[in-house]
């Protein structure tokens, strides 16, 4: 110990820095190290791509350590997970049961609207849609703040992943991925700030854009006055700007207070662990993103790239 | 220094080069730990701010080992990290550190509620700090539930980390 610490005395003698000269370097230091941090600030508010590239390289770098680190957490949360349906074991084999006998009806429904509609198409001769690729990735980072709502997985441009390219799990979507390294990526997702999702709400059939606020539930925008839509409607990607493919599971019409109807996803964000970036083939339909151009809620082209609807 | 002499803090003789980099090592750590996603169920995807608690503490009992550079470098790694407008989290930890160091006095050497009570008052002020500065980026106010709810999350979880850096500190410095 003693060794260590006359070696340091000795180092820092040695690039002649007093401990006075040190404490005077450290009174300079903050007051520089803040005003840097405010330009910093004011740069990134400015141009926002300018240290997208740095991000991009700092979270490749950290990956690797991220993916270590998140095992043991999920393996704890899946421990937790466990005892709780230990616990509810009775109540879930009853609900099972019963949502079983109702998805086996929609079986037969689905397989006999599949036939119909390949048959229609057939007639139709109606153009295949773009074929799609998938990547299956863990999360490995979740910065969880109030604001900002993105996820950083664990694949990147090497695995073939596109800024762009869709986030879904089975349940529905969960965002768009924003920022592409080569072996990490962020998704952004549906409630941040700055996502801007083109929806339909089903059954009354009205084109709205999704807009996140931070919150838990995104709300739906720009919808006719009167729309008539109601509590418990689905909602699902429209397909306008060509971002999303038409009918991919979005959430549920939650609540129809304040000035703008809300949004409960299907999937439940903060406790996604696996992802499934989705290759569409509409990624290059896709404008370069401009965050704050995207805030004032509107692309520049709304039907740039859009593919041919279902309806 | 005049600082050292503030309190009983570890003798210098006692730590080794490996020792004078747990201050860093350990906020780094913290930084990494706030970015990983909890899967916790009910959790409302909200972390605590894990990085303020690291940096509280070694700002009151060992502010020599981490120096404003290392705390500029630990925030912007932050804010790449969580995507948020890099120089935040940099602006809100250089800003904490004279106003801990100011206070120092009253917390080294000290019943842990003081220490505890000093930290309640310094989360409160920086995450409102940060609440303003996203609300002022962002130009929207943003819920403002999120945030009490982050304070009140790092507060409550406080002990647990100070004893687990006391202790690391303890182990590799010998006192304190």
């Amino acid at each position: 110990m003693q060794s260590g610490s006359a070696s340091a005395v000795q180092a820092r003698e040695m690039i002649g820095l007093s401990p006075l000269r040190r404490a005077a370097m450290q009174r300079i230091a903050l007051p520089l190290l803040v005003l840097l941090s405010a330009m910093m600030i004011l740069l990134g508010k400015a141009d926002q791509v300018m240290f997208e590239s740095l991000r991009v390289s700092v979270t490749d770098t950290v990956s690797p350590a991220l993916d270590v680190m998140s095992r043991p957490l999920a393996a704890l949360g899946r421990l937790i997970d466990r005892a709780r349906d230990f616990v509810a074991v009775y109540q879930d084999n009853r609900r099972l049961a019963e949502e079983n006998d109702r998805l086996l009806h929609w079986q037969q429904a689905a397989l006999k609207l599949a036939s119909e509609n390949a048959r229609l198409r057939e007639l139709l001769k109606l153009t295949p849609e773009p074929a799609t690729t998938f990547v299956t990735t863990r999360v490995i980072g979740d910065p969880g703040g109030a604001y900002v709502r993105s996820l950083m997985v664990h694949a990147g441009s090497e695995n073939g992943v596109e800024r762009g390219q869709a986030a879904v799990t089975g349940e529905g979507l969960v965002g768009r991925v924003s920022e592409v390294g080569s072996r990490a990526a962020r998704v952004l997702l549906i409630t941040d700030l700055n996502s801007r999702v083109p929806v339909i709400v089903e059954g009354a059939q009205q084109r709205a854009l999704l807009t996140g606020d931070n919150s838990e539930r995104p709300c739906l925008r720009y919808l006719d006055a009167g729309a008539g839509i109601k509590v418990g409607d689905r909602v699902v990607t429209s397909g306008q700007g060509g971002v999303f493919p038409p009918g991919l599971p979005v959430g549920v019409v939650a609540s129809l207070d304040g000035e703008a109807p809300r949004v409960e996803p299907y999937v439940e964000l903060s406790r996604v662990e696996y992802l499934r970036i989705v290759d569409y083939g509409l990624a290059e339909g896709l404008p370069k993103p401009v965050p704050i151009a995207s805030r004032s809620g509107r692309r520049a082209d709304p039907l740039a790239g859009t593919q041919l609807g279902r309806r | 220094m005049a600082l050292r002499s503030a309190g009983t803090v570890t003798p210098q003789q006692a730590d080794n080069p490996v020792a004078r980099l747990l201050p860093i090592a350990t906020t780094l750590l913290a930084t990494v730990i706030s970015i990983q996603p909890a899967h916790i169920p009910g959790d409302a995807a909200l972390t605590p701010a894990f990085t303020l608690m690291a940096v509280y503490h070694w700002t009151i009992y060992r502010p020599d080992l981490l120096p404003p550079l290392a705390l500029f470098l630990v925030g912007i790694t932050q804010d790449l990290l969580a995507g948020a407008p890099p120089g935040v989290t940099a602006l809100v930890l250089l800003l904490a550190r004279p106003v801990v160091l100011r206070q120092r006095r009253h917390f080294v050497n000290r019943p842990f509620p003081f220490v505890w009570a000093g930290f309640t008052v310094l989360t409160g002020s920086s995450i409102l700090l940060l609440w303003t500065l996203h609300c002022l980026l962002d130009g929207v106010v943003v819920d403002f539930r999120g945030t009490v709810f982050r304070a009140v999350l790092t507060i409550s979880m406080f002990p647990m980390a100070s004893f687990l850096l006391g202790r690391a500190q303890r182990t590799l410095m010998g006192a304190g």
